[in-house]
């Protein structure tokens, strides 16, 4: 790209619409651009069409080498009725899903922002440290602390019960990391024109800091909602009762010792994964639009 | 500001929270708002946490009770070659992932940043992986890395290129763990960077623009900067959950040989969970768990360390 | 077709009667009424036996302790082994639950199955009736009594592609054909020109190496007592070299061409047209009948032309009761119901595995579950006659030792020798040390 337009505005109004030139790419450019955002969402949405067509294809056609992605005989229809009639209750399971999912999501949502302020903004005495210690539960692998963690939900009776599904992912090691690194980057000068209005600490949090952050809310609402609603192990091992299940066991439990009905176990899969998606097309908008220092809209 | 003319009375226990009533006001304010969080989180993770640590120093099969045993399982661990071999192939895989994950994010991110046609569609594409069920992709990936019918040989075939056993052999299978767990990523930490991208302040760039400022050094001198902040969670959490790797080896190697011919795509969490669930040892599975803690521990810190150099906050109260 | 029923139920009886351990034919198991009705959990992986298994519990109440409540669970194959250790690790164990012998020995030595042999005697029940291959991989090595019961048996055979015969012009195969055959076959059904492979016949221990193992008379992979590895004996070299020779010259395909070692991996390609033989259990009967759009059958494996053996690896897994269950007594009226004639009838009508129970009427119902289907099914309980029990167990090395002879062998291109010695070596710290 030439770099002949390398002049300054004329006037300073004026420099949004001349960067808006400016930032015009050349058509090769754009033409290279796109193909490689092409090439990589193919790659990227490969899995998640194979996903798709094998939840409309017959269990006879599952498998076959070579792979196909069109089904011969389509049966979307068919198998979701299957699938609801080989899996008790998935309704139930999604239901389920959707109440351990927003619970840890609000959970997460005060109990992180509330701590991500703390430390991000005050200075008392074992700060590093607690900072430190909430860091390295980061860094403990799942499998090591499995059967601790069910033994001591199960000291506090708390098996198959909404309360263990919720209650121990409404705190957040990582919500906390990100959003102490959102609040970190927004000026002080902010916060404390507010304090000096008389604002108490909870007061700013609510109507300077978390306003300005809805960037990075909206990356942790997706990212925690996702991570809730995927969630396999944990679930199994200390809620596995019907009334109880989510929605990733329920798809489980089509998988057999020896057979395993892979169109079924996708179709189930799909719908389980619609509302992230949906989700995710909604809350998107906040990764742009969000609120900017400048206030310059587009 | 307090004088320092009593150098005794900066010790008493009044100073605890901080020298002036304002201060010790704020580190109560701090502390009370720490706490809902650092509680649930040390009660709900920390005791499982020494429990698993204390397990590290008893001999235990998960259904007879725990027997003491001291230092025995390091001193095993320490002479163990699987162990060295698992903490190999986890080294390499955080050193292929870590950089080429964040790099790639970064540039879709910046990509899908940029006035384009259709951007919105493209970010609901790349954020698929990471809704897409896990089991979904492993076969998907089994299948393009597989001899003879996959995708990916047929495509080299092309270039006349030979028709490789990715996932059996122990040369080779590291590569396929790594792409999937990149592919995973990418629209993970996308998000993450579109988030901060939004961050910096427009003013920067016009600013810049009007002082003649080129792309790249736009890019050099305003986004890199003001984007470090969310690099380094980026980078940290990536080393973390690339040290843990363990789904992707679980999937894509049990319907092979699980763990990779001879160990070759073990890394430290699956070897972990060979030893407790498959072997039935908890106890050196446990001592696993504190070494790898260990480890990460220590490459944490140095990232934190090292940040001051190279991260940038916006405000100094970092 | 009522004389062709009646000759398989004669041949059932006399099959049974001779059934490598004395089991007896026309044994029953009778069930009996409980002492007092209770609540107990029960626990399963098969999503069709949960099904079954429901009804069957429902009778037992009805009939045999009413005022009994039961929970039926299911677990994923998948998560099955995990959640039974964390459960086992709290001492929280469903009452009734689903066995496999790899486990057996394990969960009998850390004392966590409840001891059936004092039951199965009060009720005059002598557990050789289900045959050495099913109940003594479930027996304490001490004292041989019976921690679990067989509920199933299961033993595989060759499935072939009969359209491809026709088209390769090679004339079906029948019970005693010998490895000889198979070669011949294997190599002129292969047809690379469009992409098919004569066989895929290797890759599980069960339905795969180690059945030709076995018929060389030798122990497949390890002694059944877990203490010595045999892969490196005559028998086991012949058999895999046999497989390797087949492999080599293109009739078979390698692991990564069949996408994996499991028995599905090998009926994808059956299914696709990919390949003409393949080896599986009686498991897959009812997708393969549903799913199969050609022509195919069934016949045993082939003999060994030295032994004269076809000696497929039998398989049983079990019902046990935990050692904790607050209601023992209760479980095992529970178990004896489940493996009793009238329990393991509507086991047998619901189709899928073949009922533990050797009463041979319901082997026959067995057969009949799967209705007129114009296939050898057979073929299964005619190699039931002579069997190898398994003698494989669940342990990291072990485990770690048999996938990796499958890949250095048939993938990687390792020589038997080598990859033999390396799979005994890998095995050695999970083998028991002989006293």
């Amino acid at each position: 790209m030439a770099e002949s337009t390398r002049r300054p505005a004329r006037r300073l109004a004026d420099a949004p619409e001349q960067v808006a030139r400016r930032e015009e790419f050349s058509p090769a450019m754009r033409w290279l651009i796109y193909g490689i955002l092409i090439f990589g969402a193919i790659i990227m949405f490969l899995p998640f069409i194979w996903m798709v067509s094998s939840a409309c294809k017959p269990q006879a056609e599952i498998n076959i080498v070579p792979m196909t992605f069109i089904p011969q005989n389509v049966s979307c229809l068919q198998n979701v009725t299957e699938l609801y009639e080989n899996s008790e209750d998935f309704n139930r399971n999604l239901l389920n899903t959707a109440i351990m999912t927003i619970g840890r999501t609000l959970g997460q949502l005060i109990t992180c922002s509330l701590a991500a302020y703390g430390f991000a903004r005050f200075q008392f005495p074992g700060r590093s440290v607690l900072f430190a210690l909430c860091l390295g539960l980061l860094m403990i692998p799942f499998q090591a602390i499995l059967i601790p963690e069910y033994l001591l939900i199960r000291s506090l009776g708390w098996r198959n019960t909404f309360m263990a599904l919720i209650v121990p992912g409404a705190f957040s090691v990582f919500a906390l990391f990100l959003l102490r690194q959102a609040f970190l980057q927004i000026p002080l000068e902010l916060e404390e024109a507010a304090t000096i209005d008389g604002a108490n600490p909870l007061q700013v949090l609510w109507y300077v800091t978390l306003p300005l952050s809805i960037p990075a809310l909206a990356a942790f609402a997706v990212i925690t909602i996702q991570a809730a609603w995927n969630d396999f192990l944990y679930p199994l091992v200390v809620a596995n009762a019907e009334e109880t299940r989510v929605v990733t066991i329920g798809i489980s439990l089509l998988q057999g010792q020896r057979d395993t009905p892979w169109n079924l176990l996708m179709m189930g899969s799909l719908i389980a994964t619609l509302p992230m998606l949906v989700l995710f097309v909604l809350l998107q908008r906040y990764f742009i639009e969000g609120v900017s220092m400048s206030g310059v809209k587009r | 500001m307090a004088t320092q003319t009593d150098l005794q009375s900066t010790w008493s226990p009044k100073y605890l929270l901080g020298r002036t009533p304002l201060s010790r006001r704020r580190a109560l304010w701090g502390l009370a708002l720490v706490a809902p969080n650092t509680l649930g989180l040390l009660f709900f993770f920390g005791i499982p946490v020494v429990l698993s640590f204390v397990t590290a120093f008893h001999e235990w099969n998960g259904i007879k009770p725990p027997i003491f045993n001291g230092l025995e399982n390091f001193q095993t661990l320490l002479n163990d070659p699987k162990f060295w071999q698992a903490l190999g192939n986890t080294l390499k895989l955080v050193l292929i992932t870590v950089p080429i994950g964040t790099l790639l994010s970064l540039s879709i991110a910046i990509l899908l940043n940029q006035r384009l046609h259709g951007r919105s569609f493209f970010r609901t594409l790349y954020f698929l992986p990471v809704v897409t069920s896990t089991v979904a992709a492993s076969i998907v990936w089994a299948w393009i890395f597989q001899a003879h019918y996959g995708l990916l040989n047929n495509l080299l075939a092309g270039f006349g290129l030979l028709d490789l056993n990715w996932l059996t052999r122990p040369d080779l299978v590291l590569i396929p763990i790594a792409v999937v767990t990149i592919w995973q990523r990418v629209g993970f930490y996308m998000i993450l960077f579109l988030a901060g991208l939004q961050n910096v302040p427009r003013s920067l760039y016009e600013a810049a623009l009007i002082d003649g400022a080129t792309r790249w050094q736009r890019f050099r001198y305003i986004t890199v900067p003001m984007l470090s902040p969310t690099t380094f969670l980026i980078v940290v959490l990536s080393v973390i959950g690339s040290f843990q790797i363990f789904d992707q080896v679980f999937i894509m190697t049990a319907r092979t040989a699980a763990g990779g011919v001879g160990g070759s795509a073990t890394t430290l969490s699956y070897y972990l969970y060979q030893k407790g669930f498959v072997g039935g040892e908890f106890g050196y599975a446990s001592a696993i768990g504190l070494a790898m803690f260990a480890m990460m521990l220590a490459v944490t810190i140095f990232q934190l360390r090292l940040q001051r150099r190279w991260v940038y906050y916006e405000s100094t109260d970092g | 077709m009522k004389i062709r029923r009646l000759s398989i139920l004669l041949l059932v009886v006399f099959i049974f009667s001779v059934l490598s351990a004395q089991a007896q034919d026309g044994a029953t198991i009778p069930a009996a009424q409980c002492d007092a009705p209770g609540d107990l959990t029960l626990r399963v992986w098969d999503e069709n036996w949960a099904k079954t298994v429901q009804t069957i519990v429902d009778k037992w109440v009805a009939d045999y302790c009413p005022g009994a409540n039961v929970t039926v669970n299911q677990v994923p194959w998948g998560q099955y082994w995990d959640l039974l250790k964390t459960d086992a690790s709290s001492g929280d164990l469903p009452d009734v639950f689903n066995i496999i012998q790899a486990y057996g020995q394990e969960y009998i030595n850390n004392d966590a199955l409840l001891n059936l042999q004092p039951y199965l005697e009060s009720a005059g029940i002598d557990p050789s009736l289900w045959g050495a291959g099913s109940v003594d991989p479930y027996r304490s090595a001490e004292t041989q009594d019976v921690y679990a019961t067989p509920l199933e048996w299961v033993t595989v055979a060759i499935f072939y592609n009969k359209d491809l015969f026709d088209a390769a012009g090679v004339p079906y195969p029948t019970a005693d054909w010998t490895w000889d055959d198979f070669a011949d076959a294997a190599a002129k059904l292969t047809d690379p020109a469009n992409g098919v492979f004569g066989a895929a016949v290797y890759a599980q221990y069960q339905g795969g190496y180690g059945d030709w193992i076995a018929s060389t008379g030798t122990p497949p992979v390890v002694t059944a007592d877990h203490t010595t590895c045999t892969l490196q004996e005559p028998g086991s070299i012949e058999a895999l070299s046999f497989l390797k020779d087949l492999l080599d010259k293109g009739y078979m395909p390698t692991v990564s061409q069949l996408g994996g070692t499991s028995a599905d991996d090998e009926y994808n390609l059956f299914k696709s047209g990919k390949v003409a033989i393949y080896l599986n259990g009686a498991w897959k009967l009812p997708d393969t009948i549903r799913d199969v759009t050609f022509n195919w059958d069934i016949v045993q494996l082939p003999r060994n032309p030295t032994s004269g053996l076809s000696r497929p690896i039998l398989h049983a897994s079990a019902w046990a009761a935990s050692a904790n269950s607050d209601n023992p007594d209760l479980a095992a009226n529970l178990v004896q119901f489940l493996v009793s004639d009238e329990g393991q009838k509507i086991f047998a009508d619901a189709g899928g595995v073949a009922p533990g129970n050797p009463n041979p009427e319901l082997q026959q119902t067995w057969i009949d579950s799967f209705g007129d289907t114009n296939v050898n099914i057979q073929a299964f309980v005619d190699a039931s006659k002579d069997t190898q029990s398994a003698t494989n167990f669940n342990g990291d090395a072990f485990n770690q030792a048999t996938a990796d002879l499958v890949i250095n062998i048939f993938d990687l291109g390792v020589s038997v020798e080598d990859a033999t010695a390396q799979a005994c070596e890998t095995m050695q710290p999970d083998l028991v040390p002989a006293s």
